[in-house]
């Protein structure tokens, strides 16, 4: 394959090319953490709280049991989170429970034996001792004043409360028409397949900590470890094996991988803990759990003019490192007004503590909510002017025309056609075929539904938005270390983190059109900050932006080099070379990149007088502005509904979508499906509810935690725009998050849609069967109980 | 998510297996272990020693027996599913063992293990009780045969005294002209189900039975009244559910609606 | 501790093992078989499926010592299987694996569809494979690359002319029912 591309991309810009790192896993031959294996390895287990709230009175050890608590672990530095606003309470989260507990889970004592049975086994052992406090687990009833108080120091239970408050208020205040709604994000775990999991061991060949953590960055990670451990950085070793999965749910630093660190440098010995699917359910990050008490200000036409309201984010117990949930609000409440010209915003954020597992980051973070907010509130909107819901959208979006504009929230969206995908989606969908369906109705009793949700998601944003969030870690660039071998192979080093994205593929895509070679001809390495360039890790849909900036970035470095020292062997000028299919070629002759490479390590004296020996360099990228570029999309679902159980099936979904210049349209259609499945997750099945009074999470297996499997999730069909981004190498736009933000609008919309006659509700998500169940019988007049 | 320790005994036949389990309160049967395996692991339930059952030959298999079926409770859902064994049904019990949780688990779950454990939501408990099952249960002391509907008395309760296992169910093979139908409702497939309804109409007469209720699977009297009679199904069905599910909420009853009137179109269909 | 006497990918082993230790963490842990991932330990992901005395089971919710006398295989003992290679061709063509933690069970999965249902339609492929939980592809890529792969293996059958080659964006209604 010399030129691959068809439509006038350099290289193998655009090129479907199969992914380089499939082989090992194909074979069963992927390595993850729970497959490290050490001499001496010995298994931890942890002692849990089985009380939402208490103070922690006591733990028993047994009898000459390894068990370890927080004054064992010591001493240990405090390991401060969330974001550098003074407003913001902080609030330690101890590997292991101190004074208190505070949620069902925390970590309390940990256990270390041969085996994990037998460190289960000792754990059933141990007594802890709580007195019981009275459960917060709802976040606007958190904010009473007689709440119980999860943090005594505070004065409520609220993180921050923080006003977004933007635009015409004036025109807000005379809408003529106000939508006033109710909506939940329920609560949800994040599910990588694989759970977190760490293998540490003291190395004495350099005096290091050798971490294997299954993380989307080591790099960050370890400046976390060396914080609360008071080691150099220098003497901590993270490696990330293969991860599997990650979503979000492996870029905070836990508890648990703190614990086992610090009991690995006490003990001197190899030690290892992999989550479980029960503590990954109650235990690891949560996500999702946000209420809007809202309403939509337009005019009588459907002209939205802008949003008020209330925005709750249940956030947990605790902060966890870096930076906590503490984005969700924000950006919750500035994508609030979504890809419509609003004018004005009003709303009072609330980020609050409850008796609960922590939150942290998940594919889409705070978008999904907000997609969810703003487009059903259109869909109310429209009916409650009578209108079409797509011709409203219409009305509103924001044209190719405005852009670039800043939006009320503050997002400063750079290029596409938003309108151009809305018709897209429509038009693949089929409206008028939906519609006719509809009328004729069905023969099994269901009911049709179309729903329609378009959204846009921010990508490869820097040190401008981030230093905007207050961010502790500014994600402002990444690196990549370039490397061509005497034979003029290469390996890039980069600090993200390759847990599904197929990075190593469409890395050696950006390098092998920048370097004239094969993509075999390329190696990508990541996950071990011992061999590794300093970077951010795998997340906020930023690697191919920012990774992929850094290793086109190098590989022009070491390609001008390797053309200067090509132009020498040729004896023609560097500015009369170009580099081609692994050839430095001239007007005359050509020199294979293996001869310059030799020349540049092995056979200095080839070089030219001046210059350096290696074609090697380390640099680092941001793009030109960094507020981020947008990717955006519409995604169109029909829903069968059987009224009388509520089940919702899905017949059809597509999604219209837009991330500017694709480097492989393989992956990029894989990261959509497999962001949509996430979504419909969100959307219909996935849910951890609590015991309101006890604070108990209810869903603690896959027995009631409801993941979609391939009868769930229907074929996805795909249609692309191109638009490409203005400020990034190759116009290109990260959009591994945004498959997941529309889902749980457009299903709930489409719901909306089945049952309009009746103007059920649909405002809670998952649109599980006994809540559409309940939604359509409350409508018909009949007690929903 | 270990289980506790415990012992695994490989039984020297029926016999054997039956003085272990009759000799040992703390002694519990395992067939292929698909549920119990699963509350071992989650430290849910505990055991002191499993007698597996699976290598007993009177457990095993299914055999042809004056107008009936003699299922092995060691008879895997799999074997059902795929027609491995005669199916006096007609088709109900293949598709019903098609439709149990996931392959992987039909491959080693029995109808044996799954009666015996009596999960207010599996899927066997309905089905034997409209096919007018019954099963034959031994003990050290003895044999006896009890009646699919009497089977159960609870929820994870049964009548099955310590030491006492079942060998075998016998379903009476449905004559020409038998009509079923079947329907189950879970939050997804393979999920734990939130209602299964089953009718059975015969030439002499109409078995319908409940699954998934808060307790046990229970026989539908005016459901198969309204079936034979060509009556009103649905006003049958909420008379019958306010028996059989009592502390059903407005959802739970809705579903069981739902799959009854669902199985009874299908056997009218 | 109990006598454990099976085969392992082909190769017959004796051995004591404790009486609760689960198939999963016995070729795990006691074998170095790392293909066979552990995803929830309570048989509802379909992580660690291997097959034993050739049907699919998870391997964490069956005791090593039921084994006895069974043939257990492994990913790793099904390398060379004809059906596995063209598996492996499918998947890597569809883009029917990301993260790789579900993909050794899920091919033993979908190598068991294809000898029950030979070329299988789309949606029965969708059926059979409940219970195997794949994170990140959200399964249409899967389900193509097994309906290639039962197409490819199964040339003379008439499902297998009609069976199609969807790519993850190729067009076609829901089969999800």
């Amino acid at each position: 394959m010399a030129s691959p591309t068809s439509d006038g991309a350099p290289g193998w810009i655009g090129a479907r090319l199969k992914r380089k790192e499939d082989e090992r896993f194909l074979y069963a031959a992927g390595r993850y953490v729970a497959d490290v294996r050490l001499p001496g390895l010995k298994d931890v287990a942890f002692v849990r709280s089985d009380v939402a709230h208490g103070r922690l009175l006591g733990v028993t050890k047994p009898e000459g049991a390894d068990v370890f608590t927080l004054a064992d672990l010591g001493p240990l530095n405090d390991l401060v989170a969330g974001p550098e606003i003074a407003e913001f309470r902080t609030s330690l989260y101890p590997p292991l429970a101190g004074d208190k507990v505070r949620f069902v889970g925390q970590p309390v004592a940990a256990v270390i034996a041969a085996t994990r049975a037998e460190a289960e086994d000792i754990a059933a052992e141990v007594l802890v001792e709580t007195e019981e406090l009275g459960a917060v687990t709802d976040a606007v009833a958190a904010l009473a004043p007689d709440a119980p108080r999860l943090h005594e120091a505070w004065a409520d239970n609220a993180f921050i409360a923080a006003p977004v408050i933007a635009g015409d208020q004036d025109a807000l205040a005379a809408a003529p028409v106000v939508v006033r709604r109710r909506l939940k994000m329920n609560r949800q775990a994040t599910v990588s397949l694989e759970g977190r999991g760490v293998v540490a061991h003291y190395d004495r060949r350099y005096g290091e900590l050798i971490v294997h953590l299954s993380t989307q960055g080591a790099h960050v990670m370890r400046r976390g470890l060396a914080e609360v451990l008071g080691l150099a950085e220098n003497r901590i070793r993270v490696i990330a094996p293969d991860v599997g999965g990650g979503f979000g749910g492996k870029n905070r630093l836990t508890p648990e991988e703190i614990a086992v660190c610090a009991m690995a440098l006490k003990t001197g010995q190899p030690l290892r803990w992999i989550e479980d699917r029960r503590e990954h359910l109650i235990a690891s990050l949560h996500a999702r759990e946000h209420t809007y008490e809202i309403a939509l200000h337009a005019e009588a036409d459907g002209t939205i003019i802008g949003m008020s309201g209330d925005v709750y984010i249940d956030a947990g117990a605790y902060a966890l490192w870096p930076t906590g949930a503490f984005m969700e609000a924000s950006m919750a409440a500035r994508n609030l007004t979504g890809p419509y010209k609003a004018r004005a915003l009003n709303l009072q954020t609330y980020t609050v503590a409850t008796n609960k597992a922590p939150m942290g980051p998940y594919r889409g973070v705070a978008r999904p909510g907000a997609c969810f907010a703003i487009e059903r509130m259109v869909d109310e909107l429209a009916a409650e002017l009578g209108m079409d819901p797509i011709e409203i959208r219409r009305r509103n979006l924001i044209t190719e025309a405005d852009l670039p504009m800043r939006t009320v929230g503050g997002l400063s969206l750079d290029t596409g056609h938003y309108p151009a995908a809305l018709d897209m989606a429509c038009e693949m969908i089929g409206v008028d075929k939906v519609r006719a369906r509809q009328k004729a109705g069905e023969a099994d009793g269901r009911v049709i539904g179309l729903g329609i949700a378009v959204y846009t998601e921010q990508s490869g944003h820097g040190t401008s938005e981030w230093m905007k969030r207050k961010a502790r870690v500014v994600p402002g660039h990444e690196s990549a270390n370039v490397r061509m071998h005497p034979d003029g192979t290469v390996d890039i080093a980069v600090g993200i983190q390759n847990h599904g994205q197929g990075l190593e593929t469409t890395l050696s895509q950006i390098a092998a059109t920048e370097l004239g070679l094969h993509p075999d001809a390329i190696n990508v390495r990541y996950g071990d900050t011992a061999t590794t360039p300093f970077g951010f890790g795998t997340f906020a849909s930023r690697s191919i932006v920012f990774s992929g900036g850094a290793v086109a970035k190098g590989c022009r470095e070491v390609a001008a080099k390797a053309r200067r020292i090509g132009a020498a062997l040729l004896q023609v000028s560097a500015d009369d070379v170009r580099i081609e299919a692994g050839e430095i070629v001239g007007p005359a002759g050509s020199v294979s990149l293996a001869e310059v490479a030799r020349a540049a390590t092995l056979r200095p004296e080839f070089l030219p007088e001046g210059e350096d020996a290696l074609l090697e360099t380390t640099v680092s990228y941001e793009p030109a502005d960094s507020a981020g570029v947008f990717s955006y999309g519409a995604h169109a679902v029909v829903v069968a509904v059987e009224p009388l159980t509520g089940a919702v099936d899905l017949l059809d979904y597509v999604v219209a979508e837009d991330c500017g210049t694709v480097i492989n349209p393989l992956i990029v259609d894989g990261q959509i499906v497999g962001g949509v499945a996430q979504g419909i997750g969100t959307a219909l099945y996935e849910e951890i509810p609590f015991d309101p009074e006890l604070g108990q999470p209810l869903a603690t297996t896959f027995g009631d935690y409801m993941v979609p499997c391939a009868s769930e999730i229907p074929d996805i069909r795909i249609g692309h725009l191109v638009t490409p981004a203005r400020v990034t190498e190759y116009g290109v736009k990260g959009m591994g998050e945004g498959g997941a933000i529309a889902p749980p609008a457009a299903v709930g919309n489409a719901l909306a849609d089945a049952f309009r006659q009746s103007r059920a509700q649909f405002l809670e998500t998952p649109f599980t069967p006994r809540r559409v169940s309940d939604a359509v019988a409350a409508a018909d007049g009949e007690g929903a109980r | 998510m270990r289980p506790a320790p415990f012992a695994f005994a490989r039984p020297d036949g029926l016999a054997d297996a039956l003085s272990r389990l009759g000799a040992d309160d703390d002694a519990m049967p395992i067939a292929g272990g698909q549920s119990l395996l699963v509350l071992l692991g989650l430290r849910l339930a505990g055991a002191e020693t499993l007698v597996d059952v699976t290598r007993i030959p009177e457990l095993c298999g299914a055999r042809e027996a004056d107008g009936a079926v003699v299922f092995g409770a060691a008879t895997t859902h799999a074997m059902i599913e795929d027609g491995k064994v005669p199916d006096p049904s007609r088709g109900l019990m293949r598709r019903v063992a098609g439709r149990i949780a996931y392959r992987a688990v039909r491959n080693r779950g029995t109808i044996g293990g799954s009666l015996a454990l009596s999960d207010p939501a599996a899927d066997w408990c309905p089905v034997l009780i409209a096919l007018g099952a019954t099963y034959d249960i031994v003990s050290a002391g003895g044999a006896r045969q009890v009646a699919a509907e009497d089977f159960a008395d609870g929820a994870y309760s049964t009548v099955l005294e310590p030491g006492e296992l079942i060998r075998s169910i016998t379903v009476p093979v449905l004559q020409e002209g038998t009509r079923w139908g079947h329907a189950k409702h879970a939050r997804k497939t393979g999920a734990f189900a939130e209602s299964i309804a089953v009718v059975v109409k015969r030439p002499d007469g109409v078995r319908a039975a409940l699954g998934a209720t808060g307790s046990h699977a229970v026989l539908l009297p005016s459901v198969a009244e309204a079936v034979a009679s060509g009556g009103d199904v649905a006003a049958a069905a909420r008379a019958d559910i306010a028996m059989a599910d009592p502390d059903a909420d407005a959802y739970r009853a809705r579903c069981h609606l739902a799959t009854i009137l669902n199985a009874a179109r299908e056997v009218c269909a | 501790m109990i006598d454990l006497s099976f085969t392992l990918n082909g190769a017959p082993v004796s051995q004591r093992v404790e009486d609760r230790t689960s198939l999963a963490d016995l070729v795990r842990e006691g074998h170095g078989l790392t293909g066979t991932h552990v995803g929830c330990e309570h048989g509802a992901c379909g992580a660690c499926t291997v097959l034993v005395d050739g049907e699919p089971a998870r391997s964490c919710i069956v005791l090593a010592a039921m084994c006895e006398g069974r043939a257990v295989t492994t990913a790793e003992g099904l390398v060379d299987d004809p059906v596995m290679a063209e598996l492996r061709r499918q998947f890597h063509d569809k883009h029917a694996l990301q993260c790789g933690f579900c993909t050794p069970a899920m091919m033993i999965s979908a190598r068991d569809i294809i000898a029950r249902h030979g070329a299988a339609a789309p949606a029965t492929i969708r059926k059979e494979l409940a219970g195997q939980i794949c994170r990140c592809t959200g399964y249409a890529p899967i389900v193509a690359a097994i309906a290639a792969a039962g197409a490819a293996l199964n040339p003379s059958s008439d499902a297998a002319a009609a069976a199609p080659h969807v790519a993850a964006t190729a067009a076609g209604a829901s089969d999800a029912s």
